[in-house]
């Protein structure tokens, strides 16, 4: 099997805590043509271009954008209103396709596998982390912090149904949250429905996180919360990408990746563009 | 999983779904009752000749044209065959025995009606199938009950009763018969000869019934029965032509009721669809979401898939039930619009029946579901980042 271990970061902080298993599992071939390699990024983008056809007019959403994310580490994107964020993430998270340019992801370059293989490594490798939190009304907290971990298996899991909810129910022991395992979603507040989100996002076992505008409908003092617990989760060894308008959030990040039209014109640890 | 995610649909609309499921509760309880009838009504066409137990009828030039329905449910009419044809009827090689009746019936004034038959012996040749207790009507004013007769005007063996219709007339019950489930339940059989006295109707009778030796030559004793010297006062009728144009007449009428049941069935379906359509546009997020999170497009067909199927499981088991409880009055019904419906209730509830309508139900819900479910599976990942809207 061609598989490539990341690099993870040591889990040193947060002593006493319950360990979330983020790191040492491998990330599975998604396509045979795979090669082997050693790895030093998580994320490699070369000259990311999208461009939408509206009408008859080519809106340039990105527009030959590189950069490295190495991996453990926390990125934030940020940019004016249409400047492109969300379209990067798109890319980034393997639910669209560049249309010029490529995207390796822990090595394996994104543009050449089928969708059925991008769905799988999305599935079993990327968080998602939603402005709008992204709940599904009619489920509880914990089945939808579960609702990952049925995807892509027999319909009926069985003896996989107890340790996904053991699973779930540790989730959201982490998030402090499992006084609330059998609400709805409406019956939360939005930084609570935030943090289920993120539960949520974590149930695969990631490597890495993407959150567009995760504190973008809470007011500060929540989207604080927010932001301690994606630092936590960064702390125990997960890369995380957020797009974000919040200063707060964007300070903390160690790597900072500014768009402007679609353009990078600024990666922190180069020097400006 | 994928059912847990289309069954919490019911608890978000659950006025829309149920709208969408009594659509095909009801296009499905039509379909029901219409193929419960259809075999209800042949076998109880069947039964009621099998009673009979003649192949041929014999009424009289001029009577009403469905005759036959009347005899067999007990009727006046104003035209008489003369007794004396009987010999040349007798005389016909192939008929094994002819069963002369006089019928009359008389309607009361709370509209329960009394039908009397004046037969002599022959008729027991015919009748196979009774069981009777006491005796066959003998001597005179003798009276030979069917099992509702007796049972509704309490009457008992030996006991002299004053006949309803008959002014004064007066007459001894000698037998009593076994109910039957038949029109004979409600007949009151008396000697030829009484009945032609209380009628006024001398050396007459209303009709003859014929059992032939060999039903296969059918055709054969019917063509001689009318070349004979009174075949030219007679109709002759052959009973199993009579059922064949019944059902054929009542098939025809079915035919077209189905074809008003497959367009309700199609429109409950397209009410499914519809419904579903919505529900995708709806969801649209959720469903960007769900892509996301790892869900492959298979498993996004399958909830919505799966909820056109629970609509319609729902709807068939909704309607089947309807069918099946209002099968007593969907027969009374009928009854009242068919010319002819016979004494055994029309509507069959059964088993296979019921499978056939559940099975054509889900079939429905698989073409209804097919493209809402399509239109969610195409769904890109990304319109969860894109769609805006209420949260949660
Ligand atoms: N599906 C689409 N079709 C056409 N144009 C699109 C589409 N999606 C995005 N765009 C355009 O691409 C550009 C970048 O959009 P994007 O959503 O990535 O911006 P953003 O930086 O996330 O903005 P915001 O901060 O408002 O969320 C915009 O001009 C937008 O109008
Ligand atoms: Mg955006």
């Amino acid at each position: 099997m061609a598989c490539v271990v990341f690099d993870a970061k040591r889990c040193d902080a947060g002593a006493g805590r319950t360990r979330l298993k983020l790191v040492g599992e491998n990330f599975p071939a998604v396509s045979n043509d795979i090669k082997m390699e050693t790895l030093s990024f998580a994320v490699e983008a070369d000259g990311l271009t999208r461009i939408y056809k509206r009408g008859g007019e080519e809106v340039r959403a990105l527009d030959g954008v590189s950069f490295r994310v190495r991996d453990g580490e926390f990125v934030s994107i940020v940019g004016a209103s249409g400047s492109g964020k969300t379209t990067l993430l798109n890319l980034l998270g393997c639910m669209d396709a560049a249309d010029r340019g490529t995207l390796r992801l822990a090595g394996h370059e994104v543009g050449a596998i089928n969708e059925r293989a991008r769905t799988r490594l999305r599935r079993d490798h990327i968080g998602f982390v939603f402005q709008h939190f992204g709940l599904m009304p009619t489920l509880t907290v914990h089945e939808n912090v579960a609702l990952p971990g049925l995807f892509g298996r027999r319909i009926w899991p069985s003896r996989h149904q107890k340790s996904l909810d053991a699973r779930a129910d540790e989730l959201l022991e982490r998030v402090s949250l499992a006084h609330r395992r059998n609400h709805r979603p409406h019956e939360l507040s939005g930084g609570e429905m935030q943090r289920v989100a993120i539960a949520r996002s974590l149930l695969n076992t990631p490597r890495l996180l993407l959150a567009d505008e995760p504190t973008g409908d809470l007011d500060s003092a929540t989207g604080e919360s927010i932001i301690e617990l994606l630092q936590e989760l960064n702390r125990d060894g997960l890369t995380i990408l957020v797009v974000t308008h919040n200063t707060a959030l964007a300070a903390i990040a160690e790597h900072q990746i500014s768009l402007r039209d679609g353009r990078l014109i600024q990666d922190s640890t180069d020097q400006m563009l | 999983m994928i059912w847990l995610l289309s069954l919490r649909e019911w608890q978000r609309r659950p006025l829309r779904m149920s709208i969408s499921t009594l659509g095909v509760a009801l296009a499905v309880a039509a379909l029901w009752s219409l193929l419960a009838f259809g075999r209800g009504y042949r076998d109880g066409v069947q039964d009621e000749l099998d009673h009979l137990g003649a192949h041929v009828l014999l009424a009289p030039k001029g009577c009403p044209y469905d005759a036959t329905s009347l005899a067999l449910h007990g009727a006046s009419w104003p035209c008489y065959l003369k007794a004396a044809y009987l010999n040349q009827v007798r005389a016909v090689p192939g008929v094994a025995k002819a069963a002369p009746v006089l019928m009359n019936a008389f309607i009361d004034d709370s509209g329960a009606q009394t039908v009397y038959l004046g037969v002599d012996s022959n008729l027991l040749a015919l009748k196979g199938g009774w069981h009777l207790s006491g005796r066959f009507p003998t001597f005179r004013g003798d009276l030979l009950l069917g099992a509702d007769v007796a049972r509704k005007n309490d009457w008992h063996i030996g006991q002299t009763v004053s006949l309803p219709g008959l002014n004064g007339a007066r007459g001894t019950v000698s037998g009593i018969l076994a109910p039957s489930q038949s029109a004979d339940d409600g007949f009151i059989y008396t000697r030829l000869s009484d009945a032609q006295t209380w009628f006024q109707r001398r050396g007459e009778l209303t009709h003859v019934l014929v059992r032939l030796r060999d039903p296969d030559q059918l055709d054969d004793v019917v063509a001689q029965l009318r070349s004979c010297g009174a075949g030219l006062e007679m109709n002759v009728v052959p009973l199993s032509h009579i059922f064949h144009s019944i059902e054929g007449l009542v098939n025809a009428t079915r035919a077209l009721l189905l074809c008003i049941v497959m367009v309700a069935l199609l429109v409950a379906g397209a009410g499914v669809s519809n419904t579903l359509m919505i529900a995708v546009s709806e969801r649209t997020r959720e469903i960007g979401v769900m892509r996301a999170l790892g869900a492959k497009h298979g498993e996004i067909f399958r909830v919505f898939w799966a909820q056109a199927l629970q609509l319609c499981g729902v709807g068939a088991i909704a309607g089947v039930s309807i069918g099946w409880t209002a099968a007593r009055e969907t027969d009374a019904w009928l009854r009242a619009q068919l010319p002819y419906s016979p004494h055994n209730s029309m509507v069959h509830s059964d088993w296979p029946t019921t499978l056939a309508c559940i099975l054509g139900a889900m079939l429905l819900g698989t073409m209804a579901g097919g493209l809402p479910a399509w239109r969610a599976s195409c769904l890109t990942p990304s319109v969860a980042m894109r769609a805006r809207g209420e949260r949660a």
